[in-house]
């Protein structure tokens, strides 16, 4: 019983990355740009995240810089396939190995790799946090009770508000957008970079409250579960959250089994992340009828009066 | 669509270039024009010039790293290609970086995003390292037979994911991403496990006997990998551009419908080509194994993956070309090598700037084919 509840406990702590980098990937990719960038851009949130952490010592400033770090790199993403129309896989793939070369550049070169922080407080949420052996449950850090309202506002942002459906419009339709005065690439500049901020606060989270230490790498392919979960979640909000939430507790689960006594080959028990997230693709292929919620023009650069 | 784009009366009509956008920047219009046949100068030139953009920053961020500008040039070309112990080194580590960049283009002329490059290398090098391990066939076939297992473990390893792809339209870029990660496991279970060396309790395999390794060639201390790096750039030119599976091959990737239509086995035209593409990589880990390292390491792949995809995508997946320039980044990775030793500078380096090359040649590509025009004022 005790293994379980202290399961169910750190379960949020490992759904708070996939969920927020499934979400900005969600962002970008209804305005119809395929982003297979966010393992690059997870790791340039927890460098700078860490970077940050270690020069000001504040989790709530270092998230936030950590997240407009991504961004920045995003624009170079941005420009290569809004402007310059470069093909969305080789851009998405290079900004990946980008990233990758410069945060183990860069945690090299200032000597950040491996040095502790502090991390991040937790919040009880009284009165749940006082009660008998659930109570654990609800001694959270700010982090994760911020992911429900930040998943909230995205949600309500794509489908209630008009510049939301704007972006989807420029996502599925692009020449019928432009065609009603929608500016195509303006909505899908905002969008990588909204979405980018978001994937950075994942990979931030990661570092700065998670492991509290940056170790080159570290993200370990987080981002491209989330892009799989995206197909699993058929590009909506919510179902990308439970979709996180599946991931977190299996990834949760596996130090609890250790701790329990459980003997199982360690390098098989690390391969389920992957496993599943190949399991849960196949199972979506298979069951899945009708539309598959991918946005419509997801992929393709769009420039007025080109013929298509 | 020509007719709808705003065009000044009697204004001359280029019959090389189409006006796509107009667009109004500083207060002067310019059009967008697309350039229907660049001339090869024009694309020579604005090659060369993205080409040296990228090496620029390159050069700037060596320099932030502690590299003394005036040394860039000698470390890089002279002692690169000029000393013929680091020439060898070069061709040593050309090997199977043709190998996974012949696997890279296989892979994309089918239009199949194959990048569990390093999952099939592992399980190239975990399929020769079993056969070296438990005595298969005599010695003197030893190394043909590690070489087979190598090929069909590789290509074992990429059959799911282009079924996959084929059956049930599951996307290979996770696919096969995925099976990177699970074969990585694997191999560390491998060299954390039973495969441990005995000797000295490290986790890498025991070393290959003498019989188990790529020879040299003669007395030059070449390593005969080069040559077989070189026949298998031969064999798949030989296959994508004179056989007739290699216009098949074509048609497949200009119009997989138009294809079909035309009566081109589409699917089994796929599937070829990628299990080609795996079987190449396998026998990259091969060459690693038998050929550099002696034995089964743990992280013998790492960089790999990106660099087949990148030495694929400069090549325009032709074999060829593939070779020259996967010659190049075998050029980067022992300069990389040798600037981590003097200079102190992470070997992260040789990643960033293979990216930043991708980075500024890929985006060339828009000024080949665009072109941004002035138009005189009052014009329109």
């Amino acid at each position: 019983m005790d293994v379980f509840i202290n399961w169910l406990a750190n379960t949020p702590d490992f759904t708070v990355p996939y969920a927020l980098a499934a979400l900005g990937l969600i962002l970008t990719e209804r305005a119809g740009v395929l982003s297979l960038g966010a393992e690059g851009l997870m790791l340039v949130g927890a460098l700078f995240g860490i970077g940050a952490q270690l020069a000001f010592g504040a989790p709530g400033v270092s998230l936030v810089l950590a997240a407009l770090a991504a961004s920045a790199i995003s624009l170079l993403f941005a420009v290569m396939v809004i402007l310059l129309r470069v093909n969305q896989v080789i851009a998405g793939l290079a900004l990946v190995f980008f990233c990758q070369g410069l945060t183990s550049l860069v945690g090299s070169m200032f000597e950040w790799t491996n040095q502790a922080t502090t991390g991040i407080g937790t919040v009880s949420l009284w009165p749940l946090s006082e009660l008998p052996l659930v109570g654990r449950l609800f001694v959270q850090n700010a982090m994760v009770y911020l992911t429900l309202p930040i998943f909230a506002l995205v949600a309500w942002f794509l489908t209630r508000t008009t510049s939301g459906l704007r972006l989807r419009a420029v996502g599925e339709n692009p020449q019928a957008a432009d065609a009603a005065g929608i500016s195509v690439a303006g909505y899908r500049f905002a969008a990588v970079l909204a979405g980018a901020a978001l994937v950075g606060l994942a990979g931030a989270y990661i570092s700065v409250v998670s492991t509290k230490l940056w170790i080159a790498g570290m993200t370990g392919g987080r981002g491209w579960i989330a892009v799989g979960l995206l197909i699993f979640a058929r590009w909506s909000p919510w179902k990308a959250l439970a979709g996180a939430l599946l991931f977190g507790c299996i990834e949760a689960l596996i130090p609890q089994l250790a701790a329990a006594g459980v003997q199982m080959p360690q390098y098989f028990v690390l391969m389920t992340p992957y496993a599943v997230t190949l399991a849960v693709m196949v199972w979506v292929a298979m069951t899945q009828r009708g539309a598959s919620g991918e946005p419509g023009a997801l992929g393709e650069p769009y420039v007025r009066e080109e013929r298509r | 669509m020509d007719e709808r784009a705003p065009r000044a009366p009697g204004a001359p009509v280029a019959t090389s270039t189409r006006p796509i956008a107009r667009q109004t920047w500083g207060g002067r219009r310019y059009t967008l024009e697309v350039r229907q046949q660049p001339g090869w100068p024009r694309q020579a030139l604005i090659l060369g010039l993205a080409l040296l953009g990228g090496l620029l920053v390159s050069a700037v961020i060596l320099v932030a790293a502690g590299v003394p500008a005036g040394e860039l040039p000698n470390e890089f070309v002279v002692q690169t290609f000029f000393d013929a112990q680091n020439l060898r080194a070069v061709l040593f580590q050309a090997a199977p970086m043709i190998l996974v960049g012949l696997a890279g283009a296989m892979s994309f002329r089918a239009r199949f995003w194959n990048l569990g490059l390093e999952g099939q290398m592992i399980w190239g090098a975990v399929g020769a390292t079993a056969v070296a391990l438990f005595d298969v066939g005599p010695a003197s076939l030893r190394l043909p037979l590690m070489f087979a297992a190598a090929l069909v473990c590789g290509l074992l390893w990429v059959l799911g994911p282009v079924l996959l792809k084929l059956r049930l339209g599951v996307n290979e870029i996770i696919s096969t991403l995925m099976l990177n990660y699970i074969a990585g496991n694997f191999l560390l279970h491998l060299l954390y496990g039973s495969w441990k060396d005995a000797k000295d309790a490290f986790p890498h395999s025991p070393q290959f006997r003498l019989f188990e390794r790529l020879p040299e060639i003669g007395s030059s201390a070449v390593s005969s990998a080069i040559v077989l790096a070189a026949l298998a750039a031969s064999l798949a030119w030989w296959l994508v551009d004179v056989s007739r599976f290699g216009l098949y091959l074509r048609f497949v990737h200009a119009n997989p419908r138009m294809a079909h239509a035309v009566g081109v086995p589409v699917r089994r035209v796929i599937l070829s080509s990628v299990l080609v593409s795996g079987a190449l990589a396998g026998i990259a880990g091969f060459v690693v194994t038998s050929g550099q390292e002696g034995r089964l390491t743990q992280a013998f792949y790492q960089g790999y993956g990106f660099s087949g995809i990148l030495i694929a995508f400069l090549a325009h997946n032709n074999p060829l070309a593939a070779a020259v320039v996967a010659l190049l980044v075998a050029a980067l990775f022992v300069t990389g090598r040798s600037l981590q030793v003097v200079y102190q500078v992470p070997f992260a380096m040789v990643q960033l700037i293979q990216a930043i090359i991708v980075i500024s040649l890929a985006s060339s590509d828009f000024f080949i084919r665009h072109r941004l025009r002035r138009v005189s004022a009052g014009s329109s």
